[in-house]
């Protein structure tokens, strides 16, 4: 599904780079392929085109700044992207008006965690062959789970599904993610 | 297992994405912190997050983005905030440690309640509830989800068992009573929704002074 199969490890690189040297031309490479690319997420979820560009730039600075807890070890580049915009949108975009910030999710959420064996660094490859064996209904119905707000009710709607349809649509797919990710754990949960 | 000791997988996806309402996402943070396997779900979760970000169609950035993010990076001064301070109980999972707590509270006979200070969402919150061995809850119904994560000890309803790391999700069909059954106190962290309406007598009585 990913068009980097000549170099699967660039992003890795990197930010691998930005973390070393502070590479401004790593960090130029990283911008120009995901930053355009966490705009068009924020954007999916209704977010205006203006405040989904702000949302990306304040993602890629929080990815200059961590950059040297970058493992590839234990997250490839695009997850641990996603895993950073997915803490700031958590924290800034469904914050309560009165409520207190809250930092320390962001912080904690993104250090490694050395005993962390399950995840390995061919996960990502894992997960993009495991996509491929989901029927594209439920591929769709998953990918819209990560973009929406308000996944059930707004995946109706655009689908022009019932709601029970989507939640068992959501729920066969997962089941199939984990039967093919998790295959070796009999009871995994 | 009991599916309902388990988040489900809507609620996982949820969390994995971001999109979970902050005080469920402490709970389920909890949770996870509790239930390594849970856990390692959530990551190859959020893999699935990475693949589904690297193949979205990009949208066009305005013309000095990129001018922008090198002006923003050449004057950045690293993080301005330092790491909350860590909070009175060290019993805590790491993802409650740096949130602020308020006071224990009495909420009842053997029942004392502390507000967890992390970012509400409208009328949801989070809090910590302690309750003695023996002691049942007042049966109470709830205007939305509440969802319960236990740190400590143990409760039973009329139908399950609630263990360490275990998480319960309860929304307005449910009626219920949750009693302790360990020998220590049962420590739980809880998001709730909406005002708890205390049932029976003793639920009507407190109902006027307490605010779950």
């Amino acid at each position: 599904m990913s068009g980097d199969v000549e170099d699967e490890f660039l992003y890795d690189r990197l930010i691998e780079a930005v973390a070393l040297r502070r590479d401004r031309e790593a960090f130029v490479q990283l911008f120009e392929h995901f930053a355009p690319r966490l705009k068009a997420w924020l954007m999916k979820s209704g977010v205006s085109s203006t405040a989904a560009e702000d949302f990306a730039q304040d993602a890629m600075l929080s990815v200059w700044r961590k950059a040297d807890l970058f493992d590839a070890r234990k997250a490839r580049a695009a997850t641990w992207i996603f895993t950073i915009a997915r803490n700031r949108r958590l924290d800034v975009l469904r914050r309560d008006a009165r409520a207190l910030p809250s930092p320390q999710i962001e912080d904690e959420d993104d250090l490694p965690r050395p005993d962390d064996i399950l995840v390995q660094a061919d996960e990502a490859r894992r997960v993009r062959e495991a996509l491929t064996q989901l029927k594209p209904d439920q591929v769709e119905v998953l990918r819209l789970a990560f973009f929406l707000d308000d996944p059930h009710s707004e995946i109706a709607r655009r689908l022009d599904l019932p709601l029970g349809t989507v939640k068992s649509r959501i729920r066969n797919a997962m089941i199939k993610l984990r039967a093919i990710l998790e295959p070796s754990e009999e009871s995994p949960r | 297992m009991n599916s309902t000791q388990n988040p489900s997988e809507e609620r996982l996806i949820a969390y994995a994405a971001g999109t979970l309402s902050p005080p469920e996402a402490v709970v389920v943070a909890a949770h996870l912190a509790l239930r390594p396997a849970n856990d390692a779900w959530v990551r190859r979760l959020q893999a699935v997050g990475g693949e589904f970000l690297q193949t979205i169609d990009p949208s066009a950035l305005s013309h000095d983005a990129l001018a922008r993010a090198l002006a923003r990076i050449e004057t950045d001064a690293g993080e301005a905030r330092a790491p909350a301070p860590l909070n009175d109980m060290p019993e805590l999972p790491a993802p409650l440690r740096r949130y602020e707590l308020g006071p224990w509270r009495w909420v009842g006979p053997g029942m004392r309640v502390r507000d967890v200070h992390a970012p509400r969402d409208g009328d949801c919150r989070v809090i910590l509830l302690k309750i003695d061995p023996g002691r049942e809850t007042p049966r109470h119904t709830h205007g939305g989800v509440e969802l319960t994560c236990v740190l400590s000890g143990a409760y039973a309803t009329e139908t399950t068992r609630f263990e360490v790391g275990d998480l319960e999700e309860a929304d307005e069909s449910v009626l219920h009573r949750p009693r302790v059954v360990s020998d220590e106190p049962c420590l739980c962290v809880a998001a709730l929704d909406g005002q708890i309406l205390l049932d029976g007598w003793l639920g009507r009585l407190i109902q006027p002074f307490v605010r779950l």
